[in-house]
């Protein structure tokens, strides 16, 4: 009896032992917020990193790791993205998707809310990335609803207002969070500090920065806004200058962007224009280091004409750089109307919408080459659970950073099978969802 | 309201005076092209005009349509809405489909007049301010539009057959630069000698003699905006065919493109006269400046402020302007030489010419 007393007593100092975590913490202690630095500290948030790799390379391609707090909040993200849904989430996605608010259904008290400068309409990327997002919240039971809003660039008028209003409409509404793009960039200086005033931390993703890092009056991600996701915006671009100076050698070559002086162009392209070898003769620089060239908004009706500005004077391009891979496939009607051959053509891109590369294979021009990083979609998972992690007492990095690695297209790049060919290859949403969305 | 003069000395004179204002466009147009042939000469080979080409008869038929909404006295701000609004529904109707193309322009068009219809009665006859109810009007079809876009996948393409007609080539030209220049000469014949085109025009230049002389001037002004709803139409199809997967905004920039170009064409916004070659003449003007603004490589900012720059030059010397101008410059030289009242339009000229001097 007496041998089971002693057995017993030392069962149970073992066990608070065990329980209290070692000789650091007193018993009682709750664990302090430890930052992102390892699958402990996340796994106190009840995040776990153990992500498919399948799906890591899907989305990422064969990338190396960026620091290990960026990375190990990505791969949180990445373990998440479930592919195999059931039919209630997929149709619980669907209407969350579809509509500006739904109840998730968990009962949840948490809100999130998403703020897209341009919206489900106005291109596929959009779209998607917005359902990434979606399909990102409805693995938190703590997410009881979703609020989404999208300023479509503001109309016919290009009203900046719109976006900012719908920040501030998302902020009465009493969100949590608010994950988003900001198209208008500096332009939503103001109401991105109200957010973060009223508790309620933002996460740009696809590194859309509140104001360039240096640009007058940016806001400083990490002190004004909880973080941004996105590509090392100067790393991306001295890739997109190491594809042209290899695959145009010497030549020109035109860059081309988004909405006017966005972050994300403007953060690429400042590097890349640095980054071209002597040989390159860039027929558009940016007039000075706070514009971007080549303007497209990445909005398809506005592409052919930017092309054919270019093409007119300049119809020896040998090389082009560009986030968007549909917008290319867009400018290369530009070609056929005026009556220039693709051929010795090097085309750097950040996206991998299906559809250039499907036109690609079929034009089987050898001297055709494009290469690619990745579509980005998915980093408004990593916003979410950024988010949530915050909202738990994480400490989350400043930048987010997502690594990438630019890849040359291969036939397999182009699947016949893809429900929508202006779907990026490296979104994480499953086909099953792609199907509701755009197979009409 | 400024009343141009149809009653001159001379008929010579008069058609100065009245062809004056219609003058300045062509002289934009001769000055751009001796700027692009300094600055950006590659704008001017065969191949970068052709593929302005379409781009320019869309503006240009928007124009047209915009053209007749104030030669009656009014404003359309319906322009974008309207325009995705045939695109969207060359989508949604064609579905894909070649053997849907005519019905979904059909439908397209059918609509477009519809909204045409709510503008002109709203307008034309309950009397209220054109340039409010069309900017509603237009946010509502907005609103239409983006709900309609979202029952299908965006970026879904036209049929391939429309994308693929537009495409072909006419003596060298896109066909929408012929339909382009189609629709101008139906309006020119049509203003110039169909009663109708008559009546448009009266009824702009001055609704109360207009109405005293038998003309149904509320029938009219509805008329008008449904004429020109249809106009907008048949640009948003052709633009929906360039683009193959035009989108819920694809008719967003035009806006002010298609007043600028009527107003640079030579009319007055207080309506009146107008003509269909100017106006068409106009919209490549502003076509053709706005790809050399981009070839010269113009940051994108500084391309919307010479555009506005533009417009504003245009403004000031538009073609009320230019006409009282001339009519100053010869009223001056007749009191100069005679001490005579007033040359056009005064009863005391009435007199003098009684008197035979």
């Amino acid at each position: 009896m007496q041998r089971i007393r002693i057995i017993g007593v030392i069962v149970v100092l073992a066990l608070v032992t065990a329980a209290c975590g070692g000789g650091d913490e007193t018993p009682g202690d709750t664990p302090t917020p430890t930052g992102a630095t390892g699958s402990g500290g996340l796994s106190d948030f009840g995040e776990s990193i153990d992500a498919d790799p399948a799906l890591v390379e899907k989305a990422l391609g064969p990338v190396e790791p960026s620091d290990e707090e960026s990375w190990n909040i990505i791969l949180a993200s990445i373990a998440r993205a479930d592919q195999d849904l059931d039919q209630a989430t997929i149709d619980k996605a669907m209407e969350c998707w579809s509509n500006q608010e739904c109840d998730t259904g968990t009962g949840g008290e948490t809100v999130m809310g998403y703020a897209d400068g341009g919206g489900d309409t106005v291109n596929v990327w959009r779209a998607v990335s917005h359902m990434e997002a979606i399909l990102q919240a409805l693995t938190y039971d703590e997410i009881g609803a979703i609020v989404s809003t999208e300023a479509n660039f503001g109309g016919p008028t290009f009203d900046p207002t719109i976006a900012e209003n719908d920040m501030r409409f998302l902020i009465s509404r009493g969100v949590d969070f608010i994950v988003g793009y900001p198209d208008i960039g500096i332009g939503l200086r103001e109401e991105v500090l109200e957010a973060e005033a009223a508790g309620i931390p933002y996460i740009p993703f696809s590194a859309g920065y509140v104001g360039l890092p240096g640009q007058e009056g940016a806001l400083v991600p990490g002190e004004d806004y909880l973080t941004v996701v996105g590509e090392n915006l100067c790393d991306l671009g001295d890739s997109f200058a190491d594809v042209l100076n290899s695959g145009v050698g010497t030549g020109e070559v035109a860059l081309l962007g988004g909405t006017p002086n966005n972050a994300l162009s403007l953060g690429w392209q400042q590097c890349a224009v640095s980054g071209f070898a002597d040989g390159i003769d860039l027929v558009n620089p940016p007039a000075n280091e706070n514009t971007t060239t080549g303007d497209t908004s990445w909005f398809p009706p506005a592409i052919p004409a930017v092309f054919q500005g270019l093409l007119t004077t300049n119809p020896e391009i040998k090389g082009w750089a560009y986030e968007y891979a549909d917008g290319m496939n867009i400018g290369l009607q530009t070609y056929a109307d005026l009556g220039i051959p693709v051929e010795n053509l090097t085309v750097a891109l950040r996206t991998d919408e299906q559809n250039l590369f499907c036109d690609w294979a079929e034009r089987d021009e050898p001297t055709y080459h494009i290469w690619y990083s990745a579509g980005g979609n998915f980093q408004s998972r990593v916003g979410v659970t950024a988010a949530m992690l915050s909202l738990k007492g994480a400490e989350i990095p400043a930048e987010l950073v997502v690594p990438h690695v630019m890849r040359e297209v291969t036939e397999a790049d182009c699947d016949p099978a893809r429900v929508n060919e202006a779907v990026s290859g490296t979104s994480l949403v499953p086909d099953e969802v792609l199907q509701l969305m755009f197979a009409g | 309201m400024v009343t141009t003069t149809t009653k001159a000395p001379s008929t010579a004179l008069t058609s100065f005076v009245v062809a004056s204002r219609y003058m300045p466009v062509y002289i934009a147009l001769v000055l751009l092209v001796i700027v692009a042939f300094l600055w950006a000469p590659a704008t001017l080979s065969s191949v970068a005009l052709r593929a302005v080409a379409p781009y320019g008869a869309v503006l240009g038929i928007t124009a047209l349509g915009q053209m007749l909404v104030i030669m009656t006295g009014g404003i359309d701000l319906s322009v974008p809405g309207t325009m995705s609004l045939a695109a969207v529904i060359m989508v949604g109707v064609g579905d894909g489909s070649n053997e849907r193309i005519a019905i979904a322009i059909v439908t397209a068009l059918v609509a477009a007049a519809i909204v045409g219809l709510v503008n002109g009665i709203l307008i034309g006859g309950l009397k209220l301010n054109a340039l409010i109810i069309t900017l509603a009007v237009g946010l509502i079809v907005n609103g239409v539009v983006n709900r309609y876009g979202s029952t299908f996948p965006v970026q879904s393409p036209v049929p391939p057959g429309m994308s693929d007609w537009t495409s072909t080539r006419i003596l060298g030209v896109s066909p929408i630069f012929w339909i382009g220049v189609g629709l101008t000469v139906v309006l020119i014949v049509g203003l110039r000698y169909a009663a109708i085109g008559r009546r448009f025009q009266a009824v702009g230049a001055n609704p109360v003699a207009s109405h005293v002389v038998g003309v149904r001037v509320t029938s009219n002004q509805i008329l008008v905006y449904v004429v020109a709803a249809v106009f907008y139409a048949i640009a948003g199809v052709a633009l929906a065919g360039l683009i193959r997967t035009p989108g819920v905004a694809v008719g967003s920039q035009y806006l002010l493109g298609p007043i600028a170009a009527v107003v640079i064409g030579g009319a007055s916004l207080t309506g009146g006269l107008a003509s269909p070659l100017s106006t068409f003449a106009a919209a490549f003007f502003l076509t053709g400046l706005n790809q050399m603004l981009r070839t010269m490589g113009l940051p994108t900012a500084l391309q919307f402020v010479v555009f506005g720059v533009v417009i504003i030059g245009g403004m000031l010397v538009s073609g009320d302007r230019i006409v009282r101008g001339v009519e100053q410059v010869i009223r001056e030289r007749k009191r100069d030489r005679s001490q005579t009242p007033a040359l056009l339009g005064s009863a005391e000229e009435r007199a003098w010419k009684e008197e035979g001097m």
